[in-house]
């Protein structure tokens, strides 16, 4: 009898691996491919030099005031004099803790949601999620824990970005999943009800969004009620961020088989143990990457706020601009540096999706 | 609903009498009349599309029909909640694509029904689970998850699953039509063993040599009638009608 004998493995010819190999074929494999290529880096050779000349060899890093920027680079000092009130606006020194602390408990919890164990990951996370903006709000503004009260005009800067988008988010989130529900209605109502309210939402522009906020929400509070602006604008998030969560959830429920449903009803769960114990859980699995992708949209949008005068970073720059010791025109500077934390953010957040994305991918199979 | 309640049969299980169903103007469901005994095994076969899985769906009302009365357990499916609940609680159902609970562990699966359906206690509801695990010999999987398991595996898990709310009743829809050749044994093998401790079971399936072995009766199905229906020795050998015998040659001469 004959027996079967496989052929050993052998390495992939030289020419086509390694960098010689790389660069012919992505930089130099036809002729038009390989100007494109010289030219590119004719200009990054042209351009590149001045640029770090600016932003660092020549640049003013010592220094506390306007006076120090003597060098023709970039004045960081600037920067550096106003990081405070970049990141937490006008928040007293001395409660800077608590702005700090809630970073942490924020980072914490998202550190939750992916590490802990697989079976208690979703309840634990879900809880953890829903009462942190409590907290937020609890520790931030300091009247139920006794602590000195700190009034929201005070509160600013980066922080005030990232705490608003978080809130909104976290908030928005049972809600656009009712949404989404109310989408997939055999109820015409419900259903007509969630359409409009999801393609409103979707199809406004944030702006005019925040300035209808300052406007009408206050009709529909008690006469006499003063609504703290912060609230306000909250409101108006929540109910942006829904709209378009919900679509984000719409795609999360068509991705769900619908022997899932029929499983579930054939053990006899009732609707909303359906629901919540087998279709919420898969949908939110599938729908991770988005929801970070919608909320780095969101994060982004809260610059807006500046609009209608709410002191997060973007108008935090302005002012410090405008501020009269430091009228050396450092608009570049504080762009740069506005850019950099917000793209160092939703870059890492990208990262973060694609890696679960990736994840999701290998293990399909459990 | 048809008025007139089925004489009761203290034996029956399933009583199907005239029931018609339509997918829109599609009459998928023609004048369906069955009666099923307590420990009665039925097999249905019959071509694609001739309406077997919707018969079955209809009976733990995974489907609804528009006329005709269908009584389970003596429980009438009618359009109320508290019937439908009660049925589903009495049947059990396996499916052609196992539908496993792909986010919970293998045990979390058999456990959700009895915990959250029956309220029955955590450590009672993983006893029962483990003691039906063992009984389609995997107990050694309860703590993966259902990606993790071969095809075969995952239908046994299926039918523990089913078994472990305790039905009366089991349906099974093509549960081994989506598994390798090699898998389709271990599969009928607890299928069988369950026929012999006497479940009441309907199942739809090609597999002959499992409709022989352990059917009571075998129902042949076209263009969502009932064309025939016999014990196996009958239907097999000597088939009555035209359709059931073209049927038959064709599944059995492949
Ligand atoms: N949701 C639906 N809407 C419209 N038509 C449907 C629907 N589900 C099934 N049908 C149609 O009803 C008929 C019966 O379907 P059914 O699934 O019961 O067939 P089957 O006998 O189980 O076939 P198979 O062997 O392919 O599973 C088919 O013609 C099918 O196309
Ligand atoms: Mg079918």
């Amino acid at each position: 009898m004959k027996e079967f004998e496989p052929v050993p493995a052998r390495p992939a010819p030289d020419k086509t691996v390694g960098p010689l190999a790389w660069m012919k074929e992505n930089l130099f494999s036809s002729l038009l491919n390989s100007l494109v290529t010289l030219a590119v880096m004719a200009l990054l050779v042209y351009y590149i030099p001045p640029v770090l000349d600016w932003a660092f060899f020549s640049a003013n890093w010592q220094g506390t005031s306007e006076d120090a920027c003597v060098r023709e680079g970039a004045c960081w000092v600037f920067v550096n004099a106003w990081s405070y009130q970049f990141f937490y606006g006008t928040y007293p020194v001395e409660e800077i803790w608590r702005i700090n602390l809630m970073l942490v408990l924020l980072a914490l919890v998202i550190l939750a949601s992916f590490t802990l164990p697989k079976h208690i990951r979703l309840k634990a996370s879900v809880i953890a999620w829903l009462v942190l903006p409590l907290v937020g709000i609890a520790l931030l503004d300091g009247r139920l824990l006794g602590l000195p009260v700190v009034s929201t005009d005070l509160w600013g800067g980066f922080t005030l970005n990232v705490f608003m988008a978080a809130a909104s988010i976290i908030v928005a989130f049972p809600f656009s999943f009712l949404w989404a529900l109310g989408r997939r209605s055999n109820m015409p109502f419900i259903r007509s009800v969630s359409v409009i309210f999801i393609e409103f939402f979707r199809g406004v522009p944030v702006l005019s969004l925040f300035f209808m906020g300052s406007v009408m929400l206050p009709l529909f509070f008690a006469e006499g009620t003063n609504v703290d602006k912060l609230i306000r604008v909250w409101i108006v998030l929540i109910f942006f961020m829904s709209g378009y969560m919900a679509e984000v959830f719409r795609g999360g429920f068509a991705a769900v088989p619908s022997g899932q449903y029929e499983a579930a009803d054939s053990i006899g769960l009732s609707y909303w143990q359906k629901i919540m114990l087998i279709i919420l859980p898969q949908v939110i699995k599938v729908s991770l990457p988005n929801i970070l992708a919608t909320f780095v949209m969101l994060f982004k949008n809260t610059t807006f706020l500046l609009i209608i005068g709410i002191p997060e970073v973007v108008q935090t720059l302005q002012t410090a601009l405008s501020n009269s010791y430091w009228l050396g025109g450092h608009a570049l500077e504080g762009y740069l540096f506005v850019f950099l934390v917000f793209w160092s953010s939703c870059f890492s957040m990208s990262l973060l999706a694609r890696r679960i994305e990736r994840q999701m991918n290998t293990d399909k199979r459990d | 609903m048809s008025a007139a309640k089925p004489t009761a049969d203290a034996e029956d299980v399933i009583v199907i009498e005239n029931l018609n169903k339509w997918y829109g103007n599609f009459h998928v469901l023609r004048d369906i009349n069955l009666r099923v005994k307590k420990g009665e095994r039925i097999v249905i076969c019959g071509p694609s599309g001739s309406g077997k899985s919707t018969t079955i769906r209809c009976i733990n009302r995974l489907e609804e029909f528009q006329e005709g009365s269908l009584v389970v357990d003596g429980v009438e499916m009618i359009d109320d909640v508290k019937n439908i609940e009660t049925i589903r609680k009495d049947v059990g159902m396996v499916f052609q694509h196992f539908n496993l609970f792909p986010h919970l562990t293998i045990l979390e699966n058999l456990t959700l029904g009895p915990i959250w359906v029956q309220k029955k206690p955590k450590a009672e509801a993983e006893a029962t689970a483990m003691k039906y695990l063992e009984r389609v010999k995997i107990p050694d999987q309860a703590d993966k998850y259902p990606g993790q398991l071969s095809g075969g595996q995952q239908q046994r898990v299926a039918i523990a699953r089913s078994l472990c709310m305790n039905p009366n009743i089991m349906l099974f829809d093509e549960p081994t039509s989506a598994l390798d050749p090699e898998m389709i044994k271990e599969v009928l093998d607890v299928m069988v063993e369950l026929a012999e401790e006497g479940m009441t079971m309907l199942c739809v399936t090609h597999e002959m040599g499992f409709a022989k072995k352990v059917a009571d009766r075998v129902i042949f199905m076209d263009a969502g009638q009932i064309v025939e229906e016999n014990e196996p020795n009958e239907f097999f050998n000597n088939p009555q009608n035209e359709r059931t015998k073209l049927f038959l040659s064709q599944i059995l001469n492949h």
